[in-house]
């Protein structure tokens, strides 16, 4: 291996938005049991990246309103630099990522996620975040609410939109 | 290259698909953050081969590609075997813009990243937070800490650090959050910030105070998911009161204090409160969040205290009555199985600990109207003794309807039927309109319908015709005046007076 290649551990940070209260509600609510309403990021080279209702964001690891993470998943090694990295996330943030293309269903910080987590480590992120949306979505409760919930974007304060402006790494 | 397998070295660079010998010829995907292609490759091409094939399908020059599989880069030199591409696999392509092939330009941009995003900050883009001394606790890339306090009070007291602050940055927002965060991580600044008498200043003028809190966005998003709170805001009296509470940390203290006896109080009950008071929780951590440094405290705990004795210090009053309940079984609480103790709990607030009391509501604010209905009361108590009631009460068909004729009228619920006839007494003090209001609106966003409301001059036909008589002649004023306070004659009145020259 060459010599000059250090890696960079990539690391996904689970929060779970409703405080605990999912899990205790959702048999009540959806019939099933949901342990939580998950949003992750992805956290590499000491920065943490999401997506949200802004667009793609980064703040300091555990920076959001949201505070510290719940469950810390190790994703693995990337050679990826950080400047590839603010590349790939630059057009991403232009296209596909935008923050008026959040859809809370299917389009969501979630989904992010494991597309970065797969650019920078090939591996994906747990499924039972990515299957949260399908699940909800197959109770008759979340049919009801789905209107509502669709018109939701999660945008945890304490981020800065990464642009291609302010983008120079 | 041909290699061990009969490769044709001709197959490798070309584009077409060779039917014969194309046992070897892959198709990978490469997909780039616009766009993806598939791309027929032999399977024991380099690198570079595969680089020649995708920078003519991207038009993009061979050196700005960069190629990444399973988290490592693809270097020229290497064999797509050797990284194990295969086919129908993805690999991943940035394409280099190619402008800062300098600064950095080694892979060794050290991981903790220095001159990276995190000094996005400081370049004046759109998002920056404003130079000076704010600037730097955020650009200070991967320590996140609670940074220098003194620097934020200077630049808080000095007014041209003001002007800095909230009105040069294009990000108040950003602004704003930084200070929540700062000031949630360091209790004492919030401390030392009030006694700076430059807020001492804006906290005594209260409409200013409504202004600056009405202006954050975040306190906008909470209004509009809960009109309660701009109620709330439009009372005058309330304001005052809530920011002396911020003024006087001492005071602040007490209420925090009864606040986290009502809560430890919570942890002893058993069984099926927690269901409740966890929903309630989290109601209330948004508004702290939201509402802590302009506040400094929870401002519900205000209300409760505002309703209850109109005119007195609520916080003497929280102090006598530190636990509230506005649910119903006032005083028995979940330990006690009678189904007898529902006692009045519309005149007194009683200090049981209940599920709902974090927020500190005083039942008489709340409660009357519609949960102090016997029926209701017994429903509760029997809720709290078995969850599975409640579990079985939402999954019923027709709850969502019930729960929409419940937000149109209050007093459909007093008149339900009691599942048990509890010897209740029946709730004195006749149903206060205002807190119907109240307890309307919730029911509506709780039914998630928008069913139709009654107009306001219908919902407050009561209180106008109380400000009549009491000398307010002009209907429209009053009308508006009661709609803002959500039906608060009092709060009323004193926005009338306040708007009128005397």
């Amino acid at each position: 291996m060459d010599p000059h290649d250090s890696t960079f551990g990539v690391q996904l940070f689970i929060y779970d938005l409703s405080r605990g209260m999912a899990r205790q509600l959702s048999p009540i609510m959806l019939g099933k049991q949901l342990d939580g309403i998950w949003h992750t990021s992805i956290v590499v080279y000491g920065e943490e990246f999401f997506y949200g209702g802004a667009g793609i964001s980064s703040c300091p690891p555990g920076g959001t309103m949201l505070g510290p993470p719940d469950t810390v998943v190790e994703l693995g090694n990337t050679e990826v630099t950080e400047e590839i990295l603010m590349d790939y996330l630059s057009s991403l943030g232009e296209t596909t990522y935008r923050g008026d293309k959040y859809r809370l269903f299917e389009h969501n910080c979630n989904t992010f996620t494991n597309e970065v987590a797969q650019f920078l480590t090939g591996n994906k992120i747990p499924s039972y975040i990515t299957d949260l949306p399908s699940e909800v979505l197959s109770t008759p409760f979340g049919q009801v609410l789905r209107p509502i919930l669709d018109s939701i974007h999660i945008a945890p304060p304490g981020g800065n939109v990464i642009s291609s402006q302010n983008n120079h790494g | 290259m041909a290699e061990n397998s009969g490769t044709d070295p001709a197959v490798e660079t070309n584009t077409e698909e060779n039917a014969a010998a194309s046992a070897t010829i892959i198709k990978v995907t490469v997909k780039t953050p616009k766009d993806k292609e598939e791309i027929a490759i032999a399977e024991d091409s380099s690198v570079s081969q595969f680089k020649e094939e995708i920078s003519k399908r991207f038009k993009a020059n061979q050196d700005q590609l960069v190629l990444i599989f399973a988290g490592k880069i693809l270097k020229d030199g290497d064999t797509l075997g050797q990284h194990g591409i295969k086919d129908g696999l993805t690999v991943h392509l940035v394409i280099k813009t190619a402008q800062k092939t300098s600064g950095g330009g080694s892979s060794q941009t050290s991981a903790s990243s220095g001159p990276g995003p995190s000094q996005g900050n400081t370049d004046g883009s759109a998002n920056s937070s404003p130079a000076g001394n704010l600037g730097t606790p955020q650009g200070s890339g991967p320590s996140p800490t609670p940074t220098q306090p003194p620097n934020m009070l200077a630049g808080f007291g000095d007014l041209s650090g003001l002007a800095n602050l909230g009105m040069g940055s294009a990000n108040f927002m950003e602004l704003q959050q930084q200070m929540q965060r700062q000031l949630m991580s360091n209790p004492e600044m919030l401390s030392q910030i009030m006694e700076n008498p430059l807020v001492q200043s804006m906290m005594s003028n209260p409409d200013l105070m409504r202004q600056m809190i009405v202006a954050n966005p975040q306190m906008q998003q909470l209004m509009e998911r809960n009109p309660e709170i701009s109620h709330m805001l439009n009372n005058p009296e309330l304001m005052r009161q809530t920011m002396e509470l911020a003024r006087n940390p001492a005071m602040m203290q007490e209420m925090m204090r009864n606040q986290d006896r009502a809560l430890s109080n919570l942890e002893s009950i058993p069984g099926g409160y927690n269901a409740l008071r966890r929903m309630y929780t989290d109601i209330q951590e948004p508004m702290f969040s939201a509402a802590r440094e302009q506040f400094g405290n929870n401002p519900f705990s205000a209300l409760g205290g505002n309703a209850d004795n109109s005119g007195a210090q609520p916080s003497r009053t929280e102090n006598r009555e530190p636990l509230p309940n506005p649910w119903g079984p006032p005083d028995t609480a979940a330990t006690t199985t009678s189904g007898t103790a529902t006692t009045t709990s519309s005149t007194t607030s009683s200090t049981t600990p209940s599920v709902s009391n974090p927020l500190g509501i005083s039942s008489s604010s709340l409660g009357n109207g519609m949960f102090n209905s016997p029926g209701m009361q017994s429903l509760m108590q029997q809720i709290s003794e078995n969850p599975q009631l409640m579990q079985n009460m939402l999954s019923a068909p027709y709850m969502r309807t019930m729960m929409q004729s419940l937000a149109q009228n209050p007093d459909i619920a007093s008149q339900a039927p009691t599942p048990t006839p509890a010897p209740t007494p029946t709730p004195a003090a006749g149903t206060n309109t205002a807190q119907q209001q109240l307890m309307q609106q919730m029911l509506q966003m709780f039914a998630g319908g928008n069913a139709s409301t009654p107009t306001p001059e219908v919902r407050f036909q009561q209180q106008l015709e109380q400000l009549s008589a009491m000398g307010f002649i002009n209907r429209e004023a009053n009308l508006q005046a009661l709609i803002a306070t959500g039906g608060d004659i009092n709060a009323a009145i004193e926005r009338l007076l306040g708007s009128q020259p005397s």
